[in-house]
């Protein structure tokens, strides 16, 4: 039996319903962003760190390729609600200290989060949508420079593509 | 008003449209996508392979999908789950993004019954047509088609009226020293794997340029053996085909009882409705979507939906059974070949298994089997860097995570294995509409039941094993299988049987309705079993027959 998704992402959060019904008009999303672009930044800085063999999240843009992504018609839209919610969750759950913290602070923070199904689900999809910008075609602008393929000496197929699929 | 109006432009819908326009007749294709030209084709992978770019939005199109939780059926719309039922809504379809490896069914698979007997569960019935019937027109999609490959003889191998493949196989990679090896150590019969990629240029069609790439992704050589590229493409130049893309069909309308007189079309774009006439109507929109066509068809002439006199409009609903097993191959433990061969990116592997095909054996029984292909796990980068990154219940993050994914995708490669068997026909895989949902359109959308059989599941698991001691033999590690009666969405036919009796099949021989007698369906629909292989050259083969059987009729007309 597949997982209801929607009905589990919704029932998983404490703040329930109410980023999914505000998520709908753009310009509210645009402002729900913003409030948790850095709790965000601070996640993918901490899941890619400085000195791994992968690049850096700091590196490689990330947050702009996540906002970008998820906010395109083609982003399943109860996924995009759920970005910004498990960031908020993170937030009440640290009382908003989280992104001041120190690294040992964060490791803590995020496998207590983690120990929930609702953080385990969320901290899975802020790994995917990060890779997904690092190990995608440049054009998109996280992966600069080829860097992310070349750490993994892995690289795209020919040909590449022109445009990003958001502005086709 | 066209001479055939046809809906849908995959593997059928090319085939028949291309037979069509080349003896001179007008015809329409309806494609409810668009068009997608092999030079805007990219080896994007967050485009064609995460995103849904080439498949309509859950949320705006989708299905119902009803499994048994705890001794009930219970319905989950597909918005929900998130596990899509479309297959490359684009012109040429499905056929855009297959990887192309391709077999003929076997001389038994069109006698089932009569070959194996009943099976408690199974509505498993012979075909209408033999092997000797559709032989022609597998000949004829392999040289249109463009499918390369080396014939050797087998037992399971069925008989060809061409001695061989015009095209030889696709460059290979050296790792299929080690499968045959290992094949060859256990008497297994390792064969080259036919495939719908070209290995030379064709007129008008470039060869493979071995991107890496292949499966999943649009073919920006010509080398795929897709509708759009093999057939649609030759049929545009006859200036006889006339493609309407964004063009999604509502219902087919009859104003007499047994023929349709035009479909009810609405403008993706525009949202615009508008009425296309024809003097025949081929459905060939993927299976369950042709039944769902139907029966969203319903009238008063015809009230429990179009063709459907026989109750059997929708049933027998049938995927491929079967499932898939990987093993890794490390750098270190690596004898036969090294590791840079190993590592060489865009050849192809092209070793299938027919051993197995039937099973008659004195300890294990007599019952029918099924196919093996060989493949690399796909080269897509993000989702190797992403998968199997958990330890202990755990996320992999920081540098534990670089090491990790780095050492994965330098120091191994994984190998794989498919089996395609049979998905028995049965009561309960069926498509039919359902009663609450509806599309963008406002048309009930398709509701599928998609239980297997508890036999396709133990054929499955009997030929893994198999497959596992040939990936011990190569010498691969930590090698795992997956065999489950969870249905392959990509790999769908049925609904729509052929038969003789129209008491028990929805088409005749022909694939022509047995109520309406300018009504066709040409895709998969018409399959009452499917065989052990992928169901795609014999779509394309048998479209090509009942195009035959359409020039029939229209010269008569």
């Amino acid at each position: 039996m597949r997982i209801k998704r929607r009905k589990f992402l919704i029932l998983g959060s404490l703040l329930g319903l109410s980023s999914y019904v505000k998520a709908e008009r753009t310009t509210d999303f645009e402002k729900e962003f913003k409030a948790v672009k850095s709790t965000i930044t601070a996640v993918q800085e901490h899941m890619f760190p400085k000195g791994s063999k992968i690049p850096s999240a700091r590196s490689m843009h990330v947050t702009t390729f996540l906002y970008e992504t998820i906010t395109h018609k083609s982003f399943d839209r109860d996924i995009k609600a759920f970005v910004v919610e498990g960031a908020e969750e993170l937030m009440r759950r640290e009382k908003g200290k989280f992104t001041s913290m120190n690294r040992i602070e964060k490791e803590k923070a995020l496998r207590d989060y983690e120990m929930t199904n609702y953080g385990s689900t969320w901290l899975s999809r802020m790994m995917t949508l990060t890779m997904e910008g690092m190990f995608s075609d440049p054009i998109y602008g996280a992966n600069i420079k080829e860097s992310g393929w070349k750490a993994l000496g892995a690289y795209g197929g020919f040909p590449r593509p022109k445009t990003k699929y958001m502005e086709s | 008003m066209y001479d055939v109006v046809i809906i849908g432009s995959g593997a059928s819908g090319g085939a028949v449209a291309y037979t069509l326009c080349k003896a001179g007749y007008k015809v329409a294709v309806l494609e409810k996508g668009r068009l997608v030209k092999k030079e805007e084709f990219s080896k994007d992978e967050l485009a064609y392979c995460r995103r849904d770019l080439v498949t309509p939005s859950l949320f705006d199109e989708y299905h119902t999908i009803e499994e048994k939780v705890d001794g009930k059926w219970v319905s989950t719309p597909t918005y929900e789950s998130g596990w899509s039922f479309w297959n490359g809504n684009i012109v040429g379809g499905s056929s855009n993004l297959m990887s192309g490896m391709l077999h003929r069914l076997h001389p038994d698979d069109f006698r089932l019954k009569s070959k194996y007997g009943e099976i408690k569960g199974a509505n498993v019935v012979d075909w209408p047509i033999s092997y000797e019937e559709l032989e022609p027109y597998y000949a004829l999609a392999e040289e249109l088609v463009g499918i390369s490959g080396h014939y050797e003889s087998h037992a399971y191998e069925p008989k060809r009226s061409t001695p061989n493949f015009t095209q030889p196989p696709t460059k290979e990679n050296r790792v299929v020293k080690l499968i045959d090896k290992a094949c060859h150590s256990l008497g297994v019969t390792p064969l080259v794997t036919p495939r719908a990629v070209l290995s030379q240029t064709k007129p008008g069609r470039d060869a493979c340029y071995y991107s890496n790439f292949c499966g999943s992704y649009g073919c920006s050589s010509g080398a795929k053996g897709s509708s759009r590229e093999a057939l649609l493409k030759p049929a545009l130049a006859t200036g006889n085909l006339t493609l309407l893309t964004n063009t999604h069909v509502k219902y087919l309308h009859t104003k007499s009882k047994d023929e349709v007189s035009y479909a009810v079309v609405v403008d993706t774009i525009t949202g615009k409705e508008k009425q296309i006439e024809g003097k025949i109507f081929v459905v060939a929109a993927q299976a369950h979507e042709s039944a769902r066509l139907l029966l969203n068809s319903a009238n008063k002439h015809h009230p429990e939906g179009l063709g459907n006199s026989s109750g059997e409009l929708g049933k027998n609903l049938i995927f491929s059974g079967g499932g898939s097993g990987q093993g890794e191959l490390h750098k270190e433990s690596l004898k036969e070949i090294k590791f840079d061969e190993l590592m060489t990116t865009g050849l192809f592997i092209n070793r299938t298994v027919l051993d197995w095909y039937f099973i008659d054996h004195w300890w294990d029984g007599k019952f029918k089997g099924g196919s093996v292909e060989f493949m690399f796990e796909h080269q897509n980068i993000i989702s190797r860097a992403r998968k199997n990154n958990y330890e202990n219940g755990k996320l992999v993050w920081g540098e534990a995570l670089g090491e990790r994914v780095v050492k994965r995708m330098t120091e191994q490669k994984n190998i794989r294995f498919e089996i395609f068997n049979d998905w028995l026909p049965n009561d309960n895989c069926f498509v039919s509409l359902d009663p609450t949902h509806k599309d963008k359109y406002g048309m009930p959308v398709g509701k599928l039941r998609v239980e297997g059989h508890p036999q396709d599941v133990k054929v499955g698991k009997y030929i893994a094993k198999k497959c596992e001691k040939i990936l011990e033999e190569m010498g691969a590690k930590n090698i795992y299988s997956g065999v489950s009666s969870s249905p392959p969405q990509n790999l769908v036919a049925g609904g729509c049987r052929f038969g003789d009796d129209p008491k028990t099949s929805v088409l005749n021989k022909y694939c022509q309705s047995h109520d309406v007698k300018n009504l066709f369906v040409a895709d998969a629909s018409f399959m009452p079993t499917g065989g052990s292989v992928a169901y795609t050259w014999t779509i394309y083969a048998n479209a090509f027959r009942v195009a035959d059987h359409i020039l029939e009729r229209l010269k008569q007309v």
